[in-house]
């Protein structure tokens, strides 16, 4: 049975007559509209006029070849399927064609069932083009508002709420107990924490619709790892514990995103801070041979469990231990694998449990 | 009697607009709220604040540098001092944002939230050398 083609329409672009009019008359009794032209130019401008959803292209033609017109098609017409005519030997023609946005091709001679196969085919095709590209355009349409809506509609009332805090503390901090000030304290030491967890979350969002670690350049890993050793510095010694840091002659470039790249190794550093007991040490070390450049971060501290060492990258995952005194998001690795594999690179972890912990990153070098 | 020095807050957040004005009355300023742009450049023409406090994010992103820009452009706004407030990281959006023109500098951007000590401390130092 015959189905209906919607009244789809189909362009022939090919030189011979006898061609056209052949197509013509079987695609037309399949029930769709026909167009036909004779050369490039004309088939270029009928379908840059009527916007067909098929065209059928003729490889050998005088003047402007069939490829140079899939070339102007592919481009200008949104969602067009393209299918090449060619003649009995030109596969590796045909070939080239479809490299170049064809996405079938029909041998000559052909009957008008082939022609009417190929034909429908095509049709099948564009449709599932359309709906793939609709539901991906659908789907970063919807990460990308609510990245804006998480931004905005959960941080505002946050904001709002620390504000409101500190003008207690303001307006009546003078009058209060120690006991409410400590409660103003941890409520507000909460709330900062869950903005904090906030920020942490938007950061993997923005990782996955490809809008963080983006503004990648030549830069040199010891400069991110002096940059983030200052920043930590004031912490760690609050904690009282040494940081220093090792790197081995002049380093080979890395094309990386430097902001996100400080990020992964103060989150690092953070970690190792949180669970490294005063007088501990925290070493940042790089090197590099022919292949990679790697950095590791240690510390002396009280390690991760073996059982528990295979989850710590994963989201929301917390090693829970009478050492943690500050509660983490519990995003904070998932973070730094996320930013050094869109490095192209990697991180693991190793600990033994009561003397430290290492994590291992390895970048290719560019 | 000395009069009390007059603080315009500019803010689309009422619950953000009343916190900041109780930090800002427990230090002893006067303080007004508008809670668009628009308002607060004509609340600006009638009360004649000595500093503004203006929210980047209002409406849409920015507006409240075009709030600046008609401030500026207001009796008595050319020397004002004004901070603006921005709930978006520093090292993101906004350091790629620049002012299309000088009429839209600020003296202070302050990110939120803000802590009443600093903002009180930072509101007494742009006024003693406004």
């Amino acid at each position: 049975m015959e189905e209906s083609a919607r009244g789809d329409t189909i362009l022939i672009i090919d030189d011979e007559e006898p061609i056209r009019d052949g197509c013509r008359q079987t695609l037309e009794k399949s029930g769709y509209a026909v167009l036909t032209a004779g050369d490039g130019p004309e088939g270029v401008r009928v379908a840059r006029l009527s916007k067909p959803q098929l065209v059928f292209v003729d490889l050998k033609m005088p003047g402007m070849s069939g490829m140079e017109i899939i070339e102007i098609l592919a481009k200008d017409i949104p969602d067009v399927v393209l299918i090449v005519i060619t003649g009995y030997a030109s596969i590796v023609s045909a070939v080239e064609a479809m490299h170049k946005g064809a996405y079938d091709y029909l041998p000559k001679p052909f009957s008008p069932d082939q022609l009417r196969a190929v034909a429908k085919r095509g049709m099948e095709h564009r449709s599932l083009k359309i709906e793939a590209r609709l539901l991906r355009e659908e789907k970063e349409r919807m990460e990308k508002s609510f990245i804006t809506f998480v931004s905005h509609e959960m941080r505002s009332p946050l904001v709002t709420v620390q504000q409101y805090m500190e003008s207690l503390r303001a307006l009546a901090g003078p009058r209060l107990e120690q006991a409410f000030l400590d409660i103003l304290d941890r409520c507000s030491e909460r709330i900062r924490c869950l903005a904090e967890m906030i920020e942490r979350w938007l950061d993997l969002s923005r990782i996955e619709t490809g809008l963080l670690a983006t503004d990648k350049k030549p830069l040199r890993l010891t400069d991110v790892i002096r940059r983030s050793v200052e920043e930590m510095a004031p912490a760690c010694e609050r904690a009282q514990i040494g940081i220093e840091t090792e790197a081995a002659g002049p380093e080979p470039p890395l094309c990386g995103d430097e902001e996100s790249l400080v990020r992964v190794f103060t989150n690092l550093i953070g970690n190792a801070v949180k669970y490294t007991p005063a007088g501990g040490r925290i070493s940042v070390r790089s090197v590099f041979d022919d292949h990679y450049i790697r950095a590791s971060v240690s510390d002396t501290g009280s390690g991760i469990p073996a059982d528990k060492l295979p989850f710590i990258f994963e989201p929301f995952y917390r090693v829970r231990g009478k050492a943690e005194k500050t509660k983490g998001s519990g995003l904070g690795l998932t973070f730094c694998r996320k930013i050094v594999s869109a490095h192209g690179g990697t991180i693991e972890a190793r600990s033994d449990e009561g003397k430290g912990t290492t994590f291992l990153l390895k970048f290719p070098r560019s | 009697m000395t009069t009390k020095k007059k603080i315009l807050l500019i803010d689309d957040d009422s619950d953000f607009l009343l916190a900041t004005k109780l930090i800002l009355e427990s230090g002893g300023y006067e303080v007004f709220m508008a809670e668009d742009g628009k308002s607060g450049v004509d609340m600006a023409k009638s009360v004649r604040p000595d500093l503004a406090i203006v929210d980047m994010m209002m409406e849409t992103w920015g507006e409240g540098f075009n709030v600046v820009s008609k401030l500026r452009a207001s009796e008595g706004g050319k020397n004002m001092p004004l901070i603006m407030l921005s709930a978006v990281d520093l090292q993101g959006p906004l350091q790629s944002f620049e002012p299309p023109d000088e009429s839209q500098t600020v003296n202070m951007v302050l990110h939120k939230p803000i802590m009443a000590a600093d903002l009180l401390r930072k509101v007494e130092t742009l006024l003693r050398y406004a």
